[in-house]
């Protein structure tokens, strides 16, 4: 039972760490930024190390939050009981590669893709490419397929998205934040697969949309649902959050969800939301008091409001009007101990 | 003659050989050098070196903090590793006969030989983690210092006990029979004999400990912030240089370099600065 409510001292510094997903990292980093110069006295360190090193973090509480791409599975519910899942930004997965003299919307299904990673097709003018390309002329050269060494969430929502579309790929390897890779180079980190493939010719690889961005990388146009070819964009991200609608309670369980093959003519395949997540009885992170508590709560609360203004220059997806709801209420329920902590709105 | 020609000719080819191979040896060292300075020293300005890292883009900012926290960790390492490296090499070198010393040894030289990233992962289980059965001293200066000690340890206690091995027995001999006790001829004689040998060393696992990565990754995080607390994550710059090298951001990757610069020029200067305070005393006793 909630016995009083906290209130944060504005003249006391607070320092809060996280740690976790690369893919959120630049968006993420650009709201701790713009944070820190409004609100000097919070210091935030996130340490983008992989999402499954993030949950990690949170389960041997060294961390006072932890941002993931997946959901905490049953296995991570049992040992970080009561953490709560905030959906903080939205953003699309990249099929990059790296073929000289090949621009960017080469097709691809997800079947291909699925066949691509398994090690079924293994040359890039095989029949199964270049049937969805008739006008390219591919060369014979064996892909390099180039995949996440670290456990990682990026891995979950791509693995989750071959599964969806390949039975094969779903009864051999299915969705996880690691997989026995059949073939492929291992690369740690969306920055470390995007700086593989963007050195070395012949590869593909997945990365967070802004990585491939900024990275001027080359990237596929996957076919979606409707039978269309979208380039990952964040016109065509932001479809797929338009339809979102039904989602788990903050303190729900959020393992089967995703934002994968949403409807929509223009709605690209493989979007995902990242979330962070954190404790409900913040008490149990031993480095936390009442004051860093709070602060920490306000500043979530700022990060799914005001800091969603940091989205859209990075081509992330600011948050839908009922996730942001869902995320309030959510956020509102985290206690210290049974203390309540107050959100300056 | 002929055969004085044939001998000269065979001198001139194995000198000229033996010079190729030093060229060879050394081209790679200097093209390293030459590069990190070539693509650091642009980056570097008072701001670099004192401001906390950006997010990129417009905002690169610098890696003040990293140095410190390099610093920090440089400092802690020493603290806790130099006395127990130095008092087990004169164990091994003036007790190192017993049964219980060889196996001592031959445990120190497998230690000299871990991966890092297995120091890293166990202080990670056993120090960082805050649940029951570790001691839960978190992603802090002290669990870097602590997983870098155990690299520092095994480096300094072997070098110690060789340059201790190497004062000649005569001195030990001189100091015993004007009635001086063991510790105190160990102490007073000994060390002051061997302490080159002991300062080469000491500098060798610092340097050492100072560029490594995978330890720290597991156990002080990172930070974006200057030093925060002893039970907060700490920056170090082997761990920017290992971020900022991955990243997209053309403005990272050049502050990666900057970062790989200073690092060097960390090293060196310690090295130098130590060894300038250590001349004077070691002048007269030194080398022998």
């Amino acid at each position: 039972m909630t016995t009083s409510t906290a209130v944060v001292n504005p003249t006391v510094s607070v320092k809060l760490t996280g740690a976790g997903s690369t893919f959120i990292n630049p968006v993420l980093q650009a709201m701790i930024s713009a944070y820190q110069a409004a609100t000097p006295t919070v210091a935030i360190n996130y340490q983008s190390v992989g999402s499954g090193a993030g949950i990690s973090a949170l389960e041997g509480h060294t961390v006072d939050f932890a941002a993931s791409d997946a959901p905490l599975q049953a296995a991570d519910i049992a040992k970080a009981p009561n953490a709560l899942t905030i959906p903080t930004t939205i953003g699309a997965e990249a099929i990059a590669y790296n073929v000289p003299g090949i621009a960017s919307n080469l097709h691809l299904t997800g079947k291909v893709i699925a066949d691509i990673f398994s090690g079924n097709v293994t040359t890039w003018n095989n029949p199964e490419i270049q049937s969805l390309n008739t006008n390219v002329t591919l060369p014979s050269n064996s892909i390099l397929v180039v995949h996440r060494s670290d456990s990682s969430g990026t891995t979950f929502v791509f693995t989750g998205y071959l599964s969806q579309e390949s039975a094969g790929w779903n009864k051999t390897y299915g969705q996880s934040k690691t997989i026995g890779w059949p073939v492929g180079l291992g690369a740690n980190g969306n920055a470390g697969v995007a700086g593989v493939v963007q050195g070395t010719t012949y590869t593909i690889g997945y990365v967070e949309l802004d990585y491939a961005i900024a990275n001027k990388m080359t990237v596929a146009s996957v076919e979606n649902n409707a039978g269309n070819w979208v380039l990952p964009t964040l016109a065509s991200s932001a479809a797929a959050a338009t339809s979102v609608t039904s989602l788990p309670a903050g303190n729900g369980v959020w393992s089967t969800f995703n934002l994968l093959n949403q409807p929509g003519a223009n709605t690209y395949p493989i979007v995902t939301f990242s979330y962070i997540l954190v404790y409900k009885d913040l008490s149990v992170n031993t480095d936390l008091n009442v004051n860093s508590a709070d602060a920490l709560v306000n500043f979530l609360y700022w990060a799914v409001n005001t800091g969603q203004g940091q989205a859209q220059g990075l081509s992330y997806v600011p948050l839908p009007a009922n996730v942001v709801a869902i995320d309030v209420a959510t956020i509102q329920s985290i206690t210290f101990g049974t203390t309540a902590l107050a959100i300056q709105q | 003659m002929s055969n004085y020609a044939v001998r000269r000719f065979k001198d001139r080819l194995f000198f000229f050989l033996g010079i190729a191979c030093i060229v060879l040896a050394v081209l790679p060292l200097g093209s390293i050098l030459l590069e990190v300075i070539v693509k650091g020293l642009p980056t570097l300005s008072l701001n670099f070196l004192t401001t906390v890292p950006g997010p990129g883009g417009a905002n690169v900012g610098g890696i003040g903090p990293a140095i410190q926290g390099s610093l920090i960790l440089i400092g802690l390492t020493s603290l806790i590793g130099i006395p127990l490296g130095v008092l087990s090499g004169i164990y091994l070198a003036e007790y190192g006969d017993a049964p219980y010393a060889r196996v001592m040894r031959s445990l120190n030289d497998v230690l000299t030989e871990f991966p890092s990233i297995v120091v890293g992962l166990t202080v990670f289980l056993v120090v960082v983690l805050k649940v029951s059965g570790s001691v839960g001293l978190g992603f802090s200066p002290l669990s870097g210092a602590i997983a870098l000690s155990f690299i520092l340890i095994p480096i300094v206690a072997r070098t110690a006990e060789e340059a201790i091995k190497l004062v000649p027995n005569a001195l030990r001999e001189a100091s015993m029979a004007l009635g001086v006790r063991k510790w105190r001829t160990t102490l007073s004689i000994v060390l002051s004999v061997a302490k080159a040998g002991l300062v080469t060393g000491i500098l060798l696992a610092v340097a050492r400990v100072a560029g490594e990565t995978a330890p720290l990754i597991l156990t002080v995080l990172g930070n974006t912030h200057f030093f925060e607390g002893f039970n907060e994550p700490l920056a170090a710059l082997p761990l920017q240089i290992y971020q900022d090298a991955l990243s997209a951001d053309p403005g990272i990757q050049a502050r990666a370099w900057g970062a790989a610069l200073i690092l060097i020029l960390v090293v060196l200067s310690l090295n130098i600065v130590v060894r300038l305070a250590t001349r004077g005393r070691m002048g007269n006793s030194g080398r022998k």
